[in-house]
C-alpha cells in the first residue's frame, strides 16, 4: 500500500508511546472510525479527556493520516500482513499493531459498505408492485371488454425513491417475465462457472 | 343497438342518399382518408367542382360519413343494426350494401385510431437486460458484485402521436428472483376462477 509522506510522518507519531499513550491511542481509533462511519460531521470530535495532553496541531495531522490510512486499506482490502508491515515501517510496536488491527476488524464491514454505496448507478429497483383491471370502456370506445395490468416498480437512487408506472397485456406480462427469468437463468449459470 | 342521429346529422347525409354508387364510394374512401391522416380542405374543393354542388354540402356529407363510422366502430354496432339505421337515414338498397362493406372492413382500424386519442399512462414495450460483474469502482477495490442491468422502454400515446421513452435500471440477483416470483403471481391471477368468470359474464 502506498502511502503520501504526510499520511506516514502523521502516523509516525503515534508510534512514540511516551507521547500518546495506549488508552489515547485507543481513544483516537475509536474517534476516527466514529467519524467515518457517522452520518453527520462532528466538529468537536477531538474534544476526548484523553486526547487533551495532546499539541493540538500534532492531534489533527495524525487524526488526518489516521483515517485515510483507514480508507485506504479498506479501498484495497488490505489483509493482516501487509497492515503490519506498513506499521511496522512506521516503527510501530507489536501490540498497538494488534490494537489497531482489532478495532480495524471490528468496523471493517461497515466501511466496507459506505465505501461500496458511494458512486453512480442507475436507479435500483427493490420491489414491484401489481394491479389486474378490466377496461370495459373509455371516452372513446365501447365495449373494450380486455384484463389488462398496471405495474409499479420500486426503484431507489441514492437514497430518493421512485415509481416507474407502466400498463401491459397479459402477452407483454408473459415476454417481460419470460424475459427475467432468461436473466436469473444467466445469473444462475454464471455462478456455477 | 340502433344509431340515433341528430337531426343536423341526417340533413347533412340526406345529399348523399340521392347520390349514387360511386360518389358514396368515393366519399366513403375520402371519410376513412381523414380519419387517418386528418381533413384536406382542397379535396372538397375538388370534389364540389365535380359534382356542381356547394362545397358546405360536400364538407357535411364526408363529416357525416366521418361521425356514422365512428359512432358505429365505439359501439362495436352489429351489422343488422348498422343496417337499420342507414335505412332510418333514408339510404336505398345498393347504398346500404356499400356502406357495410365499409363498416365491416374498416371496424377494427377504425376502433385502433380512436385508442390512440386516449392519453394514457405509458406503456411496456420491450425489456433488455445484461449481466454484469462490478469489479471495482474508484471508492473500493476487488470487488465481485453481480447485478443485471435492464433497459425498459415504454411507449406513450397522446394526440400528438406516440412517444417511446426508455430507462436504464439496475437489480441485483435476489431482488431479481423477487420480481419474477411476483410478476408470475400477478399472471396467474387472470386464470383464477374469480376472474374467469368476470371476463365471460362483462360483455
Amino acid at each position: 500500500m502506498e502511502l503520501s509522506e504526510s499520511v506516514q510522518k502523521g502516523l509516525q507519531l503515534l508510534a512514540d508511546q511516551s507521547a500518546v499513550n495506549h488508552s489515547s491511542f485507543q481513544v483516537l481509533l475509536d474517534v476516527s472510525f466514529r467519524g467515518l462511519l457517522s452520518s453527520r460531521a462532528d466538529p468537536t470530535v477531538l474534544d476526548q479527556p484523553e486526547l487533551k495532553h495532546m499539541d493540538r496541531i500534532l492531534l489533527k495531522q495524525s487524526h488526518a493520516a489516521l483515517t485515510t490510512f483507514i480508507l485506504e486499506a479498506v479501498k484495497h482490502n488490505a489483509d493482516k500482513s501487509t497492515i503490519s508491515s506498513c506499521f511496522e515501517e512506521l516503527t510501530f510496536s507489536t501490540d498497538r499493531i494488534e490494537i489497531f488491527f482489532s478495532t480495524y476488524q471490528k468496523h471493517k464491514k461497515d466501511m466496507e459498505h459506505l465505501l461500496s454505496s458511494m458512486g453512480r448507478r442507475p436507479p435500483h429497483i427493490n420491489d414491484v408492485s401489481w394491479r389486474l383491471q378490466y377496461h370495459m370502456k373509455n371516452g372513446q370506445l365501447d365495449k373494450i371488454n380486455e384484463p389488462f395490468y398496471l405495474i409499479s416498480l420500486n426503484t431507489e437512487n441514492e437514497g430518493s425513491s421512485e415509481d416507474i408506472n407502466f400498463t401491459c397485456t397479459t402477452e407483454q406480462l408473459q415476454d417481460l417475465v419470460s424475459k427475467l427469468k432468461d436473466a436469473a437463468k444467466s445469473v444462475e449459470k454464471a455462478s456455477q462457472m | 343497438m340502433l344509431l340515433v342521429l341528430s337531426e343536423d346529422h341526417k340533413e347533412h347525409l340526406s345529399f348523399l342518399t340521392k347520390a349514387d354508387g360511386s360518389v358514396v364510394e368515393e366519399f366513403g374512401r375520402l371519410a376513412l382518408e381523414f380519419l387517418r391522416k386528418g381533413t384536406n380542405p382542397k379535396i372538397y374543393e375538388g370534389a364540389a367542382r365535380k359534382l356542381c354542388v356547394p362545397v358546405g354540402m360536400v364538407q357535411h356529407g364526408v363529416e357525416g360519413l366521418m361521425f356514422l363510422m365512428t359512432e358505429s366502430s365505439k359501439h362495436m354496432i352489429s351489422e343488422v343494426d348498422f343496417m337499420d339505421s342507414v335505412l332510418a337515414l333514408g339510404f336505398g338498397e345498393e347504398l346500404i350494401q356499400s356502406l357495410l362493406q365499409l363498416y365491416v372492413q374498416h371496424k377494427h382500424q377504425i376502433r385502433s385510431i380512436l385508442s390512440q386519442l386516449l392519453c394514457n399512462q405509458p406503456a411496456y414495450h420491450n425489456l433488455e437486460w445484461r449481466l454484469d460483474v462490478q469489479l471495482a469502482s474508484r471508492s473500493v477495490r476487488h470487488q465481485m458484485v453481480p447485478m443485471v442491468t435492464i433497459r425498459l422502454l415504454l411507449t406513450r400515446s397522446s394526440d400528438v402521436g406516440s412517444t417511446q421513452s426508455c430507462m436504464d435500471l439496475q437489480t441485483d440477483p435476489s431482488s431479481l428472483l423477487h420480481m419474477i416470483s411476483t410478476l408470475e403471481a400477478a399472471l396467474a391471477a387472470v386464470k383464477t376462477s374469480d376472474a374467469r368468470r368476470i371476463l365471460r359474464n362483462i360483455k
